[in-house]
């Protein structure tokens, strides 16, 4: 479903994305975990066509991102942490707007929110303006419109972030059911829980390079420890880009 | 697509009920209040400060000829003696005052040269009307001397005056009626649109960034080309409400003054009215051009907001850059005043903004022209289309989208 060779992206001096390759297969749910500043975010803003990458490759759905960016744009949906959404305007609205970008008929969106109120009990969310919202109603109407067009790959980039415990099961529950024959999501965060429960692979990154990519289980047995957490710091340890003051474990 | 986004942009605008007030419906209230209010307010201060019986200071008021004094008192002015007559209009015990030297009668009357001392403030409007009367007086109070000593030499006063001056006002009556304060105008159009638009540019590009919702935006299957344009018009509509609000309020000034209040003043006040601009006179034509102005004006001030405020982080650093656009209408407006010294003919309609208060000057001055008209809508045309292709170019680059 996605297939990311040797991808790499510099902003000035820095390579925040150095030659990172990985491949994500339907059906899966992949993990990409790091520190802030790893390189996850612009990587997943690459593969989402929102930035350009200085070499390597990325095919997203069969699509090539550099090339036919539109065709990539049609088939993916990304959730932030950011949790943006147009203060002034309803749950109701906002899924509309979005909704019409995809060419989606009136008719089809009124089908689409209320299977995605089933799932997700969007309730209040949808009369009432996104201004109002409570966190974790906020990332819930996110959730929605990032795959009310029924995206074949989804992106969710740090989207527990500062939501209480409830918020956050809906969040994970949604990544956990969303894969299938047609459909992969990629899933970005620093935390190693979240990363154990849903992933089927991850690949672990630090500052901007693919520092080992896996199963949980193979990553553990990569890092050589007995918890995900602990090879984590092995891993990043043995691949000689943390610093002497130990950045790694700041992580 | 252009159209979703743009009418996005509206509906997200006009529920923010604070700024729909204070950037759409005080324009509409503040011309008609401006355009009535300061004419009325100078006439009717006039009218009063005219027909209001004022005392003034006099020192020397035994000295006086009977009949100056009767000369002062129907200028509607009583005279009250002080002692000292410059420290009362300093004090402003009196607004002005007169000193009456001693001897005033004989000397006259043996038909030698004397002078009286007017006291006033300089600056001071309400001395300088009070003081207006007292030489008004002294004035026809020595008409009446010298016609009295050319009568005894037998010599026809006629003789004094033996090359007049006769002045003809040759502006049109458009150029008339347009008054002194025709110049606020355009730069009240273009000021309002400048306020009406910025609040939607800024919520469109900064303020997009700000809540994260363009990083949306722009992962959706939309191209780049749609969202500037559909911004775009969003903002020039808004810009537009505020102008067109602008002209409402010119034209609803224009004929309350002229159908309901202008008549009900005595004739100094209405002059007075007149000049400042209480007899503009709005014809379908002149609408007509004005409108098309404040479109291509409104056009380019909403090209070059969404240009420079997609450069901003945050809303309030966008703010921070609209601030200094405000200059660069205020300083044609203000140029606006000197133009009759500054020339520059034709040339002026080339230069955009500076072109597009031009006109619509000459506009209300019934003074505009086929070429002036084309020059300048053509001069604008080009000037938004250019500032729109920038404006795209920077929804392009990486650095302005994601600037941290």
């Amino acid at each position: 479903m996605i297939h990311v060779a040797a991808l790499t992206k510099r902003f000035d001096d820095v390579a925040a994305v150095d030659e990172v390759s990985f491949d994500v297969a339907a059906g899966e749910v992949f993990g990409l975990l790091g520190p802030n500043g790893a390189g996850k975010t612009t990587t997943l803003r690459i593969l989402a066509t929102l930035l350009r990458a200085d070499a390597g490759e990325a095919i997203v759905a069969g699509f090539d991102v550099a090339r036919e960016p539109e065709s990539v744009r049609r088939t993916i949906g990304v959730v932030n942490g950011g949790m943006g959404l147009y203060d002034r305007l309803t749950g109701r609205e906002i899924l509309h707007y979005f909704g019409r970008m995809y060419d989606l008929s009136r008719q089809a969106i009124e089908r689409r929110i209320a299977e995605l109120d089933d799932l997700l009990t969007l309730g209040d969310a949808l009369s009432k303006r996104a201004g109002t919202f409570s966190t974790g109603m906020k990332q819930k109407v996110v959730i929605a419109r990032a795959v009310l067009h029924d995206p074949r790959v989804i992106f969710f980039d740090e989207v527990t972030s500062g939501l209480d415990v409830m918020a956050r099961r809906a969040v994970l529950d949604v990544v956990k059911a969303y894969p299938s024959a047609e459909r992969a999501v990629v899933y970005s965060t620093h935390v190693m829980s979240e990363v154990e429960e849903l992933c089927d692979r991850a690949a672990v990154l630090y500052r901007g390079r693919l520092v080992a990519d896996g199963t949980v289980a193979e990553l553990i047995a990569d890092g050589g420890e007995d918890s995900l957490e602990r090879s984590f710091f092995a891993l990043v340890e043995r691949s000689g880009l943390a610093s002497a003051n130990g950045a790694a474990v700041a992580a | 697509m252009v159209g979703r986004i743009a009418a996005k942009e509206i509906l997200s605008t006009l529920r923010d009920t604070r700024a729909i007030v204070s950037n759409l419906l005080i324009p509409l209230l503040l011309l008609p209040v401006i355009m009535l209010g300061l004419p009325f307010l100078l006439g009717g201060l006039f009218q009063r400060e005219a027909t209001t019986v004022t005392p003034l200071g006099v020192t020397g008021l035994e000295h006086a000829p009977h009949e100056l004094v009767a000369l002062i008192e129907g200028q509607n002015a009583v005279l009250e003696s002080v002692d000292d007559p410059e420290a009362a209009v300093r004090d402003d015990t009196y607004p002005a005052a007169i000193a009456i030297p001693e001897g005033l009668a004989a000397a006259l009357a043996a038909g030698e040269s004397a002078a009286v001392t007017v006291y006033r403030k300089v600056g001071n409007l309400r001395s300088e009307l009070n003081a207006g009367k007292l030489e008004s007086a002294v004035a026809g109070y020595r008409q009446q001397v010298v016609a009295e000593r050319l009568a005894a030499a037998g010599i026809d006063p006629s003789v004094l005056e033996p090359l007049r001056v006769v002045t003809r006002d040759a502006s049109t009556e458009a150029e008339r009626s347009s008054g002194q304060l025709a110049w606020l105008i355009p730069f009240f159009i273009a000021i309002w649109t400048l306020t009406g638009g910025q609040m939607a540019a800024i919520d469109a590009t900064a303020g997009e960034k700000e809540r994260g919702t363009l990083e949306v935006l722009l992962v959706a299957p939309v191209r780049r080309v749609e969202v500037v344009v559909g911004k775009f018009l969003a903002t020039t509509l808004f810009g537009l409400w505020a102008a067109v609000m602008a002209i409402v309020g010119f034209v609803v000034g224009g004929l309350l003054l002229r159908g309901a209040f202008l008549p009900g003043l005595d004739a100094g006040a209405a002059e007075m009215v007149s000049v400042m601009g209480g007899q503009l006179s709005v014809t379908p034509t002149m609408v007509v051009l004005l409108v098309v102005s404040a479109v291509l004006l409104a056009s380019l001030i909403s090209a070059l907001l969404i240009s420079v405020t997609l450069f901003a982080r945050s809303f309030k650093e966008a703010q921070s850059y609209v601030a200094p656009l405000s200059f660069l209408l205020i300083l044609p407006a203000i140029s606006l005043q000197f133009r009759d010294l500054i020339g520059g003919g034709d040339a002026l309609y080339w230069v955009p903004m500076l072109n597009a208060m031009v006109l619509m000057d000459d506009v209300v001055k019934g003074a505009a022209t086929t070429q002036g008209i084309a020059i300048t809508w053509l001069s604008l045309s080009v000037a938004v289309m250019a500032l729109l292709a920038f404006a795209h170019r920077s929804f392009l680059r990486e650095d302005v989208l994601f600037r941290t």
